[in-house]
């Protein structure tokens, strides 16, 4: 029963909602941007181009730690447990993911605390204490989730780095995410402080909110953001990496016995994953959008995968790969993209002794793309992915994500609006142009797994480069 | 970047709507200590709107106004009305309402679904089922007619259902790979035993492989009545639309009742427990769980605010000596578990309230002393200041729920059918602020305090205490 002496509330109204973004630049080159929002709650964070990828002066891992020491005690704050109160006095929480080439602190409140979560967001970014405690605690969750990762049955972390590492050698993309064992004593405060003082300056920094006003956050950000950070008399001789990621193209394979992954009393089949990957492009390139549409077209997913119409079961690598090999598990299409490069990848799994013809299905529908597709499939891409868009976007902590990062990268924000457009403009000629722009790009590849039946780099080039896609050899698929 | 949004695992989006890291604690200023004013308060959303159609199905929605929405259809009707010869007809049906109705075939279905760029889905639990569909608002009355077809006129067929029963087989096979779902199936079984409640969603094999086309019809005619089916919508619904849209396609069911009217059986709480002990597996997967309400009893939110204090950790969130929660601080000190979960699943008149860990062979006992102490505590001395903090943090988990059309359409669904109206923000955060660390002690003794558990074990679980010792254990005379 609704409680009766309590008032009604009063809610908001559909007229309030404008979606409008606002963008102002401080003075010491800090970007400060807003999106109205309705809900009762709103993000607001800093986003850092910062990542794995700049970590080329320094042992790789720092983005990895600076994951976990995120939110811990500060110069302002010395008590984390402290700061803990303050956030939940707000009816807050908070996040920190590094990734490639971002790092995005996030807090999600209620929007009348605004003052003190951009004091605390200052706190966080500019001003940690990084004590021994919180290394060595650091240190031990980092090795707790590299043990996790490597007993878990699904390897897609693993794969994800083998295949940059591949596709970007010894450069940028390519350096790892996650830290290396051999770096997690070598990474110490000194270090972090050193990184920070490169990578984390103002130029670098968006300070993004959604569903809070923008002149309130442009003040308190004014307030709070231009005062020095912790590590201002910190000297370091090394050098923050500018380089362009350079595109290699390669193979690695790891061999690991997959045959008992399950952590339960129901044995797992043993697998063998296989990734596949060709340079697609920046998302500042043109055929950025044309990529995402080709990403969607593949589409794929489980065999067995939860999930009624509208997953993609009519996107090729269901209608031509999982629905016509039984020995297919998983075939699925992504397409990563950075400031300066991308990477369009399939990834596969099938039992091991299926390797060679699981490398075979994948090879001849990355080849034959360049012949083409129907307009059914095109369109119905098109849709999806347009439909995808706007549905993640009714989420505010991706909406403050992506302000950020395209604050981050460019002057201006693109709206949704504009990506629908874009991609309703695709054509058949622009899917040929890209996959054949891609397949002209050095492969790279990537097996994890009992890897003794994946053909040679050789002869999946050769497969990619001709017409029906087929690889050389007495092999034959359909014999 | 858009290439982010384009994407459509949001790790960022997820994680920062669900606070995933556990919290810390010290004193509570003063000022915390919650005087509150029950003035009028503003809320920064659309108030649902709720109407009843002429056949008594209800029509409930909130307008955002965004180009995309989620509508579905929430029925009172799960496998807690099964028999023992029908356990699985409701999961079963579910899966047969894509296959097909009069007019559209399976592929016509999926085929028209994937085109909009929509999505349809579907879940069965113990007392509800829902179907409901996400898609752009221009076509909400596609999707309402989708879901209006599916419902009146699926077909049902015998070939179909023959082949779903390998489909089914085959679910039942994966979530036998989640020892989640498996604990949680075990602790039903013994908790609700010999009452519909202990049953599984999916049924026995036996029931997979023998449910008749006519069994699928008797459950659509007796329990799919419009009095106990809501049409919720969220996202940019307008609610007079949708009304209009509901007496077009949903008008027409009828009301007639073959036979007696279904009634709720109340479901007896059996303390006892069921071990699968398997020492090869690498961990132990164990929960305990008590008698607590249903839905609606008021207890309730005492119960969840006790249930937000001892909270969830896992060892890759780390986390200092500063943990809120004192369990989490125990296993970061002495490594108890690897993960825990404190949870509390409510049902019309019943539910089970309790506790989920995973860990080593050989801590289970230290483990279950510190949880039973932290429950013991509960009942006799929690103290206010770690009560206000829980309360904080469970108006946050429930406000962050909230983010995007698909989970508030799910509690519109749910909560118009579990209380008949959808409870203001403002109301439940008064229910909250209304509970003190008395109210919590006095209601965590009547749940918990010298009451039979139940216990469910899978694993290593040869050190786990036998019955009598974890029985008398829910008593203490000093702490």
């Amino acid at each position: 029963m609704p409680i009766p002496w309590l008032p009604k509330p009063k809610y908001a109204s559909l007229s309030q909602q404008r979606g409008e973004t606002k963008v102002t630049v401080l003075e010491n080159g800090l970007t400060v941007a807003t999106e109205d929002k309705f809900g009762q709650f709103c993000t607001v964070g800093v986003v850092i181009d910062s990542g794995s990828r700049y970590e080329v002066d320094f042992p790789s891992g720092i983005t990895h730690f600076l994951e976990k020491l995120a939110y811990s005690s500060t110069e302002d704050i010395p008590d984390k447990d402290k700061f803990m109160q303050i956030l939940e006095e707000l009816s807050g929480i908070s996040d920190c993911q590094g990734s490639r080439d971002t790092l995005i602190y996030g807090l999600s409140a209620d929007p009348k605390g605004l003052s003190k979560l951009v004091q605390l967001l200052s706190a966080v970014t500019l001003r940690p204490l990084i004590t021994d405690e919180e290394i060595f605690i650091a240190r031990r969750t980092i090795e707790f989730e590299l043990e996790s990762l490597d007993m878990a049955p699904d390897p897609q972390p693993i794969l994800l780095e083998m295949i940059h590492r591949a596709a970007y050698f010894d450069n940028t993309l390519g350096l790892p995410k996650t830290c290396p064992t051999e770096n997690i004593n070598k990474i110490n405060k000194q270090t972090i402080y050193e990184y920070m003082k490169l990578c984390h300056t103002p130029d670098r920094m968006v300070i993004a909110g959604v569903g809070i006003n923008h002149d309130e956050l442009v003040k308190e950000a004014r307030k709070h953001f231009m005062s020095k950070p912790i590590w201002d008399d910190v000297k370091t001789s090394r050098r923050l990496d500018k380089g362009l990621a350079q595109y290699t193209g390669g193979e690695e394979k790891v061999f690991k016995d997959m045959s008992n992954v399950s952590l339960g009393p129901t044995p797992m089949p043993e697998l063998l994953h296989f990734v596949i990957g060709l340079e697609s492009c920046s998302h500042k390139d043109k055929d950025f959008i044309a990529f995402c549409v080709l990403n969607t077209l593949m589409g794929g997913g489980g065999s067995f995968s939860a999930g009624g119409p509208g997953k993609g079961m009519y996107s090729r690598l269901y209608t031509r790969v999982l629905n016509r090999q039984h020995f297919m598990y998983n075939a699925t299409a992504y397409n990563h993209s950075y400031n300066d490069s991308g990477l369009f990848c399939i990834h596969a799994s099938a039992p091991p002794s299926y390797g060679k013809e699981m490398v075979a299905v994948i090879v001849k529908e990355l080849s034959i793309l360049q012949n083409g597709i129907s307009e059914d499939e095109l369109q119905r891409a098109k849709t999806q992915l347009q439909s995808m868009l706007l549905m993640n976007l009714e989420s505010r902590p991706v909406i403050f994500e992506d302000l950020g990062r395209q604050m981050l990268v460019s002057e201006e924000r693109r709206g949704p609006d504009y990506y629908f457009n874009e991609i309703g403009a695709i054509r058949n000629e622009d899917i040929i142009r890209v996959a054949k722009r891609m397949l002209a790009t050095p492969v790279t590849i990537a097996s994890l797994g009992d890897v003794n039946k994946i053909p040679s780099i050789n002869d999946i080039r050769t497969g990619l480069s001709s017409r029906d896609g087929r690889l050389p050899g007495r092999f034959r698929l359909f014999q | 970047m858009a290439s982010k949004i384009l994407r459509s695992s949001l790790k960022l989006g997820q994680n920062l709507s669900k606070p995933s890291k556990p919290l810390s604690g010290s004193y509570l200023p003063k000022r915390w200590q919650s005087a509150v004013t029950y003035e009028q308060a503003m809320l920064n959303i659309p108030e649902t709107q709720v109407s009843t159609i002429n056949n008594g199905l209800r029509v409930a929605s909130e307008d955002t106004g965004s180009p995309t929405c989620t509508v579905g259809l929430w029925i009172d009707a799960g496998s807690r009305y099964e028999t023992e010869k029908t356990n699985g007809v409701a999961h079963f049906l579910e899966h047969m309402i894509f296959k097909g109705t009069d007019k559209r075939s399976q592929k016509d279905l999926e085929l028209y679904i994937e085109n909009k760029g929509a999505h349809l889905n579907a879940y069965t639990s113990r007392e509800q089922t829902a179907y409901y569909a996400k898609g752009f608002t221009n076509d909400l009355e596609n999707i309402v007619e989708v879901l209006a077809d599916i419902i009146k006129n699926s077909k049902l067929g015998e070939t179909e259902i023959d082949n779903e029963r390998g489909v089914i087989l085959r679910e039942m096979q994966e979530v036998e790979m989640n020892l989640q779902e498996v604990v949680f199936d075990f602790l039903h079984a013994t908790a609700y035993q010999g009452t519909p409640l202990g049953r599984t969603i999916l049924g026995p094999t036996e029931n997979i492989n023998s449910i008749k086309r006519q069994d699928l019809i008797d459950y659509i005619t007796t329990h799919y009545k419009p009095p106990r089916m809501v049409l919720a919508g969220a996202g940019g619904v307008n609610h007079a639309d949708l009304k209009s849209l509901a007496q077009k396609h949903f008008g027409n069911i009828s009301n007639d009742i073959q036979g007696a009217v279904p009634v709720v059986e109340p479901c007896r709480f059996t303390g006892s427990e069921m071990r699968v002990r398997d020492d090869d597996m690498p961990l132990a997967h164990i929960a305990i769980a008590v008698e607590s309400c249903g839905w609606a009893n008021s207890d309730n939110i005492a119960l969840m605010i006790a249930n937000t204090l001892l909270g969830s950790w896992d060892r890759s969130h780390g986390g200092g000596q500063n943990l809120s929660s004192i369990l989490a601080q125990k296993c970061v000190q002495s490594g108890l578990a690897h993960s825990f979960q404190s949870f509390n699943t409510s049902y019309t008149d019943t539910g089970l309230w309790g506790m989920y860990f995973v860990c080593d062979k050989l801590s289970i006992e230290d483990f279950v002393f510190n949880l039973q102490k932290e429950w013991m505590r509960l009942c006799t001395s929690v103290t206010e200041f770690e009560v206000e903090r829980a309360k904080n943090l469970l108006r946050t988990h429930l406000m962050l729920m909230l983010d995007g059309s698909t989970p508030v359409c799910e509690d519109i669904g749910r909560q118009i059918l579990c209380y008949g109206r959808r409870i203001p923000p403002s109301e439940l955060d008064a229910r909250i602020a209304a509970i003190n660390a008395q109210t919590v002690r006095d209601v965590c003794t009547k749940y918990i305090y010298d009451k039979c558990p139940a216990v469910a074990a899978v694993g290593p679980v040869e050190q786990l205490p036998d019955y009598g010792r974890l029985r008398s254990s829910m008593y203490w005379l000093r702490l």
